[in-house]
């Protein structure tokens, strides 16, 4: 799963990349004024033998054009505003007439070449400000023709970086239980809704996948053997290990973020009360002594403070305590139903579902409990929310069309786009979405 | 000498089939023991005694098995009463027993007293509305009220199993209020204790 690919991927700086030179801000992704960047990205130019894999002039500018949009960051101008005479057209500052490009509304340009010389594949990429009129990004990579898509990954994260601040989410991927009938199974899927793949078979209930946090591992619960037991699976080896087997719940949740402590949930005392299970010797420590029911803990990026729900107060809501189990304090007040706790990356917030108008819906809510944002609104509700490691994405499950489906979301609730549907699976639910993966 | 084996041999079959029939008990397991008995004691004098071992073989068989069919109508009848407390309902997000569950617990708590050899695996679930996690806490709640309620009226721990498969395995795909009710259940799987 961890494999860095990017050591046959040469890539080189060879222009000048002036946003980190002179420091020119573009918008704040975050602000509530936020306007999609727009920008075009006309066919790239085979600076090559004519004849030689032409038909990936087309594919670059898709690719790229895709990958930019699935951001939810981007508007893509259409093709068929654009006034440049296309053929034979120039990729660099000085061949580009950019009042073409600014007059259409785009103020943002992609301009790409390739040349393929039967075994390596060259590809440049250029991001121009059209306003300005000036080079914002450049980069070109070397590679096998196979390669292409990651080398479009690559400049879409240079893009990201130019223009946000930050790099993009393309290398992660969503884990998620998949159902048909009355069994389910685990499945992960990249952020851009490509490459599905079942990471269990066992014919059984599997629910409630999580990442590790290198991302080589999840954890899950699984009735195979007839109890809702709790496994640690490694997809790329497949090696699967079973972690606790109590009678009763075994419920994994969070990773602790050095990977080495896993919080559960197990009910073999009567009630549901949240341990930790250290990983490395096995040993278990109790952090919850209630009657009520105590569920799905989520821990603070820091490790201090865990965020669980519980229905010590009649209905379930959403309390935070210190990583001892000591300190607890209700954060959750709106609403008779609040669950699923998860804390964005920058620990600042915490994500949740909850019930409003008989209906479960996604929130936000500073973690002093100030600063409630309804994120979703629609009739499907949203359920099981869990943050991309840029904070800047929330992926969710959601009935929206009978079905239920998994989005994503930008993190202020804008842009929402449904993932790709996999054969039999019919419905999707508990997302993960997994850390940085150094996937190309 | 292969012959004569298989002649002999399939004398008898034909004696035993007959002597089976005039028993008026033929079954097909007890012809295949005679089969190999003769093949084993080919001598007539042995042949004869085989014939009469297999004659008690087959009756007492037939006798077992008229007991175990017995048994198991007992058992399909006792399945079929069974049927009528088969399960209980909740209000949303609660598992305390209604007055109308504990009527049926009691009824399930009396059948269990009176037919000592059967145990109940009770399986809590929910509608699907609000958390996966939340919801199989539930669900494990709801089978645990009903089973401290049957203990309470006698039914011994051992007896009884619970499993919760909170808002998984609805009784009633629908999205609707009426679907949503029959799916928050106590499900009661009554079987004959394991030997």
């Amino acid at each position: 799963m961890m494999r860095k690919t990017t050591s046959f991927l040469i890539f080189l700086l060879i222009f000048w990349w002036s946003s980190a030179a002179c420091g020119k801000v573009y918008i704040d992704i975050n602000s509530p004024g936020f306007q999609k960047f727009p920008v075009a990205i006309p066919e790239f130019k085979n600076l090559g033998k004519a004849g030689a894999e032409d038909n990936l002039s087309a594919w670059f500018a898709d690719q790229l054009s895709r990958s930019l949009k699935i951001t939810g960051f981007f508007n893509i101008i259409s093709k068929d505003a654009f006034l440049e005479n296309q053929a034979g057209a120039g990729i660099t500052a000085g061949e580009i007439d950019f009042s073409d490009w600014s007059g259409i509304g785009s103020d943002f340009l992609v301009k790409g070449g390739f040349s393929y010389d039967g075994k390596k594949l060259a590809v440049e990429f250029r991001l121009f400000d059209t306003i300005e009129g000036k080079l914002i990004a450049g980069k070109k990579y070397w590679g096998k023709p196979e390669e292409k898509k990651a080398m479009v990954l690559k400049f879409a994260d240079e893009i990201l970086i130019a223009l946000t601040g930050g790099t993009g989410v393309f290398d992660t991927k969503i884990a998620f239980a998949g159902r048909k009938d009355n069994s389910s199974e685990i499945y992960t899927i990249n952020f851009d809704g490509s490459d599905p793949v079942k990471i269990t078979a066992y014919n059984s209930l599997t629910l409630l996948p999580h990442w590790s946090p290198d991302g080589s591992e999840i954890s899950f619960t699984s009735y195979k053997d007839g109890n809702p037991d709790c496994y640690i699976t490694n997809p790329a080896s497949g090696k699967t290990k079973k972690i606790s087997s109590f009678r009763g719940l075994n419920l994994p949740s969070s990773w602790s973020s050095d990977g080495r402590k896993i919080l559960l949930v197990l009910s073999k005392d009567g009630n549901e009360n949240i341990y930790i299970k250290h990983l490395d010797s096995g040993k278990l420590q109790r952090l919850t002594n209630d009657r009520a029911i105590d569920v799905s803990p989520a821990w603070s990026p820091d490790g201090r403070k865990i965020a669980f729900v519980s229905n010590r107060s009649g209905s379930p809501q959403i309390f935070i305590m210190d990583s001892e189990g000591k300190n607890i304090r209700r954060l959750t007040f709106e609403g008779s139903y609040n669950s699923s706790p998860c804390w964005s990356p920058d620990g600042t917030r915490i994500a949740y579902e909850g019930s409003s108008n008989g209906r479960f819906q996604i929130f936000s809510i500073g973690e002093n409990g100030d600063n409630l944002l309804q994120l979703t609104f629609k009739a499907g509700g949203g359920e099981s929310p869990s943050w991309s490691p840029d904070g800047r994405y929330l992926v969710f499950s959601s009935k929206r069309g009978g079905r239920e489906r998994i989005y994503v979301i930008n993190s202020n609730g804008l842009n929402p786009r449904v993932l790709p549907g996999i054969r039999g699976v019919k419905s999707f639910k508990s997302p993960s979405w997994s850390q940085h993966l150094n996937l190309y | 000498m292969k012959r004569n084996l298989i002649i002999v041999g399939l004398m008898v079959l034909i004696c035993s089939f007959s002597l089976i029939f005039v028993g008026g008990c033929a079954k097909d397991q007890a012809v295949m023991g005679d089969v190999e008995l003769a093949q084993i004691q080919p001598s007539a004098e042995e042949t004869a005694q085989a014939q009469a071992q297999a004659q008690a073989q087959a009756e007492k068989e037939a006798a077992l098995r008229e007991q175990a069919l017995k048994e198991k109508a007992l058992e399909e009848k006792l399945m079929a009463e069974a049927d009528s407390f088969k399960n209980i309902h909740f209000s949303f997000d609660k598992y305390d027993l209604s007055p109308e569950a504990r009527d049926i617990l009691g009824k399930l708590a009396d059948w269990m007293l009176k037919y000592s050899d059967f145990e109940v695996t009770i399986e809590g679930h929910c509608d699907n509305r609000g958390t996966i996690a939340y919801n199989l806490a539930l669900g494990e709640r709801r089978a645990g009220a009903a089973k401290a309620y049957l203990a309470n009226l006698g039914i011994a721990d051992a007896r009884i199993t619970t499993i919760s498969y909170g808002e998984e395995l609805p009784a009633d795909p629908g999205q609707n209020e009426a679907a949503w009710a029959k799916n928050r259940r106590d499900h009661f799987i009554v079987f004959p204790k394991k030997q």
